[in-house]
């Protein structure tokens, strides 16, 4: 198994990119629902890579290594030291040391393909046939009558089914080491059977295949159990940063409620105490600065392509309610404009939607660097301050008729 | 201008047609007469030559784009003035290039269709505020190349100042401004598929000062202009 690289996730709880410290943004009016979080405009650290489900990962992986350990030093050891003490008897010794190395290539290549995850049979195969030539090879070169003492290949061939074989089905490593214990066991009838040979025979058997099965069987086991677990974490993992993201998408959801409270909802209960009078002029501007920021409070949190432009339209369908018409123009293709950017741009169109008396035009201009956004109203309101906030330059004119305001956003 | 400009309607609905002849007769000066009403092309065939001083053409006859007509009709020699109720500036070029003077959206009409048809007839371009913002959104390899001030005055005329205010925020003349604009539509007409009203048009500009000859041969398109 593959570890993925651990990524450089932020800890949880930590506040979303973007998070205002917003400059004095532009005022529609009455205002502190502008010190309000500018909304979720990072998705949190991706719940794919999470370093939980990386740990488990590794856990799993340390089995892989520990059947590379035993394989290996069941070759150097265990083989090793069969093949040395009886150097002597074999026809001749260095080609029974030549197998042994061949073997120790076949187990590195092995380890290597296991370690790096790499799973294709053709090699699995390639390498389990080189050790079942070596088993051959290894016990045709020993003395006849002494074949099951001094034959190293067999017991160390059978470890190298166990590593190559470690990804592929248990049935084929079954199948694989009958072919290798055959194999002995067709030198040995070469050489001539007696009822000892196939008593000791019998008992290698027992010993070394038994325990190669026995440790292939548990390293599948423990496998397939550590991957469990490092499914699990990451699921849990992925649902933990699905709690965390909805968490952060409510608080700024409702710190912005919070915040039209403040302006909205004094109004409300002045209306409804009779101590603001809906006649006034001053009142019923209040009234449609406030519905327009709860209709943009609405289309925030929709998932509409060009959120700006969306956004003015939730603006701009107060004005239409009054009676006021709107003309929403866009040229080329505009950029995305970020949350807070969006905000402030908002704000200054609220400021003139609500005042214009018969009509406005709002206009949204691709710019090389970013993007112009214009209001020209029948509006008698005293023009926005100019003011610089986030990027955005707020600029104003006014003929005998119309105010004109821009919002220029560079990026 | 002393002499009464003649028009012709080609629209298909009845109750256009009588906002436009009621905008034609609430001017003041009475400078336009309509000498033809027609519901489709059909009632102008042959086209052998121009059926007034200025054709107004909605550019959908009855559910049907005819922009397709519009060079044929403007071989013959009339003073096309496209009114839709379309404004895509794909279209708007198109329509540009194929030879008419002007381009008037539907919700333009009152404040420009009857200065499109004036400037028409004296071959003078009449850029309304979906032309400039066709002209503002063109990003084809074949734009021509605008100034900073002529893209700055595009830009404030289309997003809905007036010419005066344009020029105030600009610091120049309303009269320099209605030249940035114009130079800009002179631009386009010496660029694309040649006609007769794009070449009346320069010709026009050139006599008015608003462009030189020299200009008309260098005008080039922003995709050859050397970086």
């Amino acid at each position: 198994m593959r570890a993925a690289p651990a990524p450089a996730a932020p800890p949880p709880g930590t506040p979303p990119p973007g998070h205002p410290s917003a400059a004095a943004p532009i005022q529609a009016g009455r205002g502190p629902a502008d010190q309000v979080p500018a909304g979720p405009s990072s998705p949190g650290p991706s719940p794919a890579a999470h370093p939980s489900a990386v740990l488990s990962a590794r856990y799993a992986q340390s089995f892989d290594i520990a059947v590379i350990i035993v394989v290996a030093g069941w070759h150097i050891a265990g083989a090793g030291s069969e093949l040395l003490p009886y150097r002597a008897l074999y026809r001749p010794f260095p080609a029974q040391f030549a197998l042994w190395l061949v073997i120790a290539l076949a187990i590195t290549a092995g380890a290597v393909r296991l370690i790096r995850g790499l799973s294709h049979p053709a090699w699995a195969y390639a390498l389990a046939a080189v050790a079942l030539a070596v088993t051959i090879a290894g016990a045709a070169g020993c003395p006849p009558d002494q074949l099951l003492k001094t034959d190293w290949a067999w017991g160390t061939t059978g470890w190298v089914g166990v590593l190559v074989l470690l990804r592929r089905p248990l049935r084929e490593l079954v199948g694989f080491l009958l072919l290798d214990a055959l194999a002995t066991f067709a030198v040995l009838a070469h050489d001539g059977l007696h009822r000892a040979d196939v008593a000791g025979f019998i008992t290698i058997l027992a010993e070394t295949t038994a325990i190669q099965l026995v440790v292939a069987v548990a390293a599948r086991q423990l496998g397939a159990t550590a991957r469990e677990a490092a499914e699990v974490t990451q699921n849990e993992a992925a649902t933990r940063e699905r709690a965390v993201i909805a968490e952060r998408l409510r608080a700024a959801r409702q710190a912005r409620w919070l915040a039209l409270q403040e302006t909205a909802g004094p109004l409300l209960r002045e209306l409804a105490a009779g101590s603001a009078n809906p006649a006034d002029p001053e009142v019923r501007r209040a009234c449609a600065v406030e519905a327009a920021r709860l209709r943009r409070l609405m289309a925030e949190s929709d998932d509409a392509p060009g959120p700006l432009v969306h956004e003015l339209h939730a603006c701009a369908d107060v004005a239409e309610r009054r009676g006021v018409a709107v003309d929403i123009e866009t040229v080329g293709a505009l950029p995305s404009v970020p949350a807070d950017v969006r905000r402030v741009i908002t704000d200054t169109a609220i400021a003139i939607l609500t005042t214009a008396v018969s009509q406005v035009r709002v206009t949204l201009t691709a710019l090389p660097e970013g993007i112009a956004v214009s209001l020209v109203a029948d509006s008698p309101a005293p023009p926005p301050r100019p003011a610089t906030a986030l990027g955005v330059v707020v600029e104003h004119d006014r003929d005998y008729r119309n105010l004109w305001v821009e919002a220029r956003w560079t990026r | 201008m002393d002499q009464v400009v003649t028009a012709g309607i080609v629209e298909d609905h009845p109750v256009v047609i009588e906002g436009i002849t009621s905008w034609i007769s609430a001017d003041p000066e009475h400078r336009i007469q309509v000498v033809l009403v027609a519901h489709d092309l059909m009632a102008l065939e042959p086209v052998t030559g121009p059926v007034a001083d200025v054709l107004i053409l909605d550019l959908e006859l009855n559910g049907q784009l005819v922009t397709d007509q519009l060079p044929r009709l403007v071989a013959a020699g009339n003073r096309v003035v496209a009114f839709s109720a379309h404004s895509g500036p794909g279209l708007v070029r198109d329509v540009l290039d194929g030879g008419a003077y002007a381009y008037v959206a539907k919700d333009e009409g009152r404040d420009y269709l009857v200065e499109a048809v004036l400037a028409a007839a004296a071959d003078r371009p009449c850029v309304t505020r979906s032309q400039a913002k066709a002209f503002l959104g063109d990003d084809g390899p074949e734009r021509p190349s605008l100034s900073t001030q002529e893209r700055q005055a595009l830009l404030l005329w289309f997003q809905g100042m007036s010419k005066a205010s344009v020029g105030r925020r600009m610091s120049i003349t309303e009269n320099t401004v209605r030249q940035y604009i114009d130079r800009a539509r002179m631009k386009y007409a010496a660029l694309g598929r040649p006609a007769l009203s794009k070449d009346a048009l320069l010709a026009r500009a050139i006599e008015d000062g608003i462009i030189t000859p020299r200009e008309v041969a260098t005008y080039t398109s922003a995709a050859r202009r050397p970086a």
